[in-house]
């Protein structure tokens, strides 16, 4: 399956305004953690934060709704939310974690709950992981190269990110500028290229603006937790969902790009390895 | 006529040391000689040349027993060294760090000396206590300094950060909790220790009591002038034990003395009793009064005020000396730092001031006796080794025996 194991996909939109307002999409990352806290699902959660307003994002623990969302919006550089749950779980006395990452993050996190090196007592803590769909992850440095080099702003200009249909965007206090994607296409992440994840499948939630019309999320609620937590969620009316089969694009472009990364990755890997360049065992 | 009995190594206890005794035709011990066979580790001299920082995460992994009271004293002699006043906030987190684990540490002695004291049928009981004290205590130490083993978050000039206010809150939740369980505790062991059908002078020591403060050390209290080393083969005027023991013998005014919890708790709390008996009881009546020391601390602890101190890493070339009070006693670290790296540094431990001391100790009664007082000085042995003799001239190796095991 090229979505990984999911209970239901869905599309779907956080309704209060307050969430739509600062929210990349659908705003169901910023819900589901403001639902869990105010339900005890957990008591904080480690999200990507911008302390300096200049896109270099940093792990901060949220503990209450203004702060979740203070950090909503996606960041297109890595922030490394992992280093941030140890954080949480220890000086912040956190017994019930959740966190937003991307896959490959989720990846090492599920890795760290089942062989626990170096973090004794917080594979347990961890209540809630939620995915976000990610094709690659840029470096700081090709953000600044997009945004001054490419398109003659300053990052700290800037108020939003995006990608989609085709375009790497920017909206700035001048207005909206854009670069075709493929002009981005060498300043990721090397490792993103043999990266074959690309809808967090190992999360209990994954979500991403991919599938769903502008505004609107797709969901795919993976664990029991998870399609407990998004159930809970849309039943006190704070998202509010569509059924995937009614949206267009809906789920046959969220599969085309999935078998896309993974089809890619297999061939990075493959010709690392006949370089004889080491690279990740995948499962 | 004198027969030789040798325990090697001794049991129930950290690392590898051996006990020789001299015994008399009844079996009584006329002259006990203690030593460390634990192989050098030369984690004073891997330090040379590093980075301030790095010092604290390398001498924390002398020992996994007694980690903290490591870095901790490691921490300290670096910040002499660079000069750096330890913001308050920073001062109480380290302290309540090392209470939580002298609690712990003396848990687990107890689980050691249990085959000596506790029935059989009472070793569940027992044993179940013991974790439940460790589970709360270890909580503190993972909270508050970063893990429960070799603390990341102990840093140069004070702790990484401060704790949130709900970690405040959820520590002094636990410890309240922990109240009833290691009052328990306590009475359950000493009860078993009482019991005990040991003879009351066994193990009684009359060398000088070596403590700084009742709780964490006070370098203000320890004078290095008052402290000479003397090699092993010199003190047990034995050449074969001289050629084997692995620690050189740490003399306070030139002589050999005691530390540990009943040195503490006779120098500051008026404890009276001594020998086996009497350590075990003060060892045990000690976590109480670090306990009511963590409630105090907690109370005290301002979460939102810095808990580290700027600090310019390059050092005054000066030494700095850090004392801890440890669970096996008075634990100091010295550092000399300059140019931003280490150019001298060095550990005289807990069990290192002890071992000419837990010898004697077994004089006056039957050999079969001795492991219980070798036991109730709780030895921990491989921070305890450290003899190597280099030539000051050319650095040249003149003694590396125990190297090359």
């Amino acid at each position: 399956m090229v979505l990984g194991t999911y209970k239901e996909a869905l599309s779907a939109r956080a309704t209060d305004s307050k969430i739509q307002k600062v929210a990349q999409d659908g705003g169901i990352a910023s819900a589901l953690l403001i639902h869990a806290l105010e339900e005890g699902i957990i008591e904080g959660a480690v999200v990507a934060g911008d302390p300096n307003d200049d896109w270099a994002p940093y792990p901060q623990v949220a503990t209450n709704a203004d702060e979740v969302l203070q950090a909503a919006g996606t960041k297109y550089s890595m922030s490394p939310n992992v280093f941030g749950i140890k954080e949480a779980a220890r000086q912040f006395g956190l017994e019930k974690i959740g966190t937003v990452v991307v896959p490959c993050q989720m990846q090492g996190i599920r890795k760290a709950q089942a062989y626990p090196f170096s973090i004794r007592f917080i594979g347990d803590k961890i209540k809630l992981l939620i995915g976000i769909f990610c094709m690659e992850n840029f470096p700081m440095a090709s953000l600044d190269t997009f945004s001054e080099a490419m398109m003659d702003s300053s990052l700290n200009d800037v108020k939003k990110m995006d990608i989609g249909k085709g375009k790497f965007r920017i909206n700035t206090t001048d207005g909206t500028k854009d670069i075709p994607l493929k002009k981005t296409h060498g300043y990721e992440q090397s490792g993103c290229n043999i990266c074959n994840d690309y809808v967090a499948e190992w999360s209990d939630v994954s979500t991403g603006s991919v599938g769903s019309p502008d505004g609107w999320s797709t969901v795919l609620t993976r664990t029991d937790n998870g399609v407990d937590l998004f159930t809970s969620a849309v039943d006190v009316g704070l998202i509010e969902t569509k059924p995937i089969e009614e949206v267009k694009p809906g789920l046959p472009l969220l599969e085309k790009l999935a078998k896309g990364k993974k089809d890619k990755s297999k061939k990075e890997i493959e010709r690392r390895t006949k370089m004889g360049i080491p690279t990740p065992v995948l499962y | 006529m004198t027969n030789i009995k040798s325990i090697s190594p001794t049991s129930r206890q950290e690392g590898h040391a051996e006990l020789l005794m001299e015994v008399d035709d009844e079996g009584i011990v006329t002259k006990g000689m203690y030593f460390s066979i634990t192989p050098v580790r030369g984690l004073e001299k891997m330090v040379l040349d590093k980075s301030p920082e790095t010092i604290p995460v390398l001498c924390q992994r002398i020992c996994g027993v007694c980690p903290i009271p490591h870095t901790l004293a490691s921490a300290e002699a670096v910040d002499a060294s660079l000069d750096i006043e330890v913001p308050k906030a920073g001062k109480i987190l380290r302290e309540l760090t090392l209470l939580a684990h002298n609690i712990n540490s003396a848990a687990i002695h107890h689980f050691l000396i249990a085959p000596d004291f506790v029935p059989e049928d009472k070793y569940a009981t027992a044993i179940q206590s013991v974790s439940a004290v460790r589970k709360a205590t270890q909580y503190l130490v993972d909270v508050v300094a970063g893990e429960g083993i070799h603390p990341s978050d102990i840093r140069i000039g004070g702790m990484a950060q401060n704790i949130s206010p709900l970690a405040k809150e959820k520590i002094t939740e636990r410890m309240t909790d922990l109240k009833g369980t290691l009052e328990n505790h306590v009475k359950l062991m000493k009860g078993f220790i009482e019991e005990s059908d040991l003879p009351k002078g066994l193990g009684v020591v009359d060398s000088p009591l070596f403590a700084t403060t009742q709780f964490y050390g006070d370098v203000n209290d320890f004078n290095l002038d008052d402290v000479t080393e003397v090699l092993p083969e010199a003190w047990y005027g034995n050449e074969e034990v001289g050629k084997r023991a692995c620690t050189v013998i740490p003399l306070m005014n030139g002589v050999n003395v005691e530390t540990g919890p009943r040195a503490r708790m006779a120098k500051f709390a008026g404890f009276k009793d001594n020998g086996v008996i009497g350590f075990h009881i003060a060892r045990a009546d000690e976590m109480l009064l670090n306990y009511q020391r963590i409630m105090e601390l907690l109370d005290e602890l301002d979460t939102s005020a810095p808990a580290r101190a700027d600090f310019d890493f390059k050092g005054t070339g000066k030494l700095g000396i850090g004392v801890i009070e440890a669970p096996r006693g008075t634990n100091v670290h010295m550092a000399n730092i300059k140019d931003g790296k280490t150019q001298f540094y060095s550990a005289i431990v807990p069990t290192t001031w002890n071992i000419p001391t837990m010898g004697p100790a077994t004089e006056g009664y039957s050999h079969e006796l001795a492991p219980h007082v070798i036991r109730a000085f709780d030895p921990c042995l491989s921070c305890a080794t450290h003899v190597m003799v280099v030539d000051d001239d050319d650095k040249k190796v003149l003694k590396n025996e125990m190297l090359k095991i």
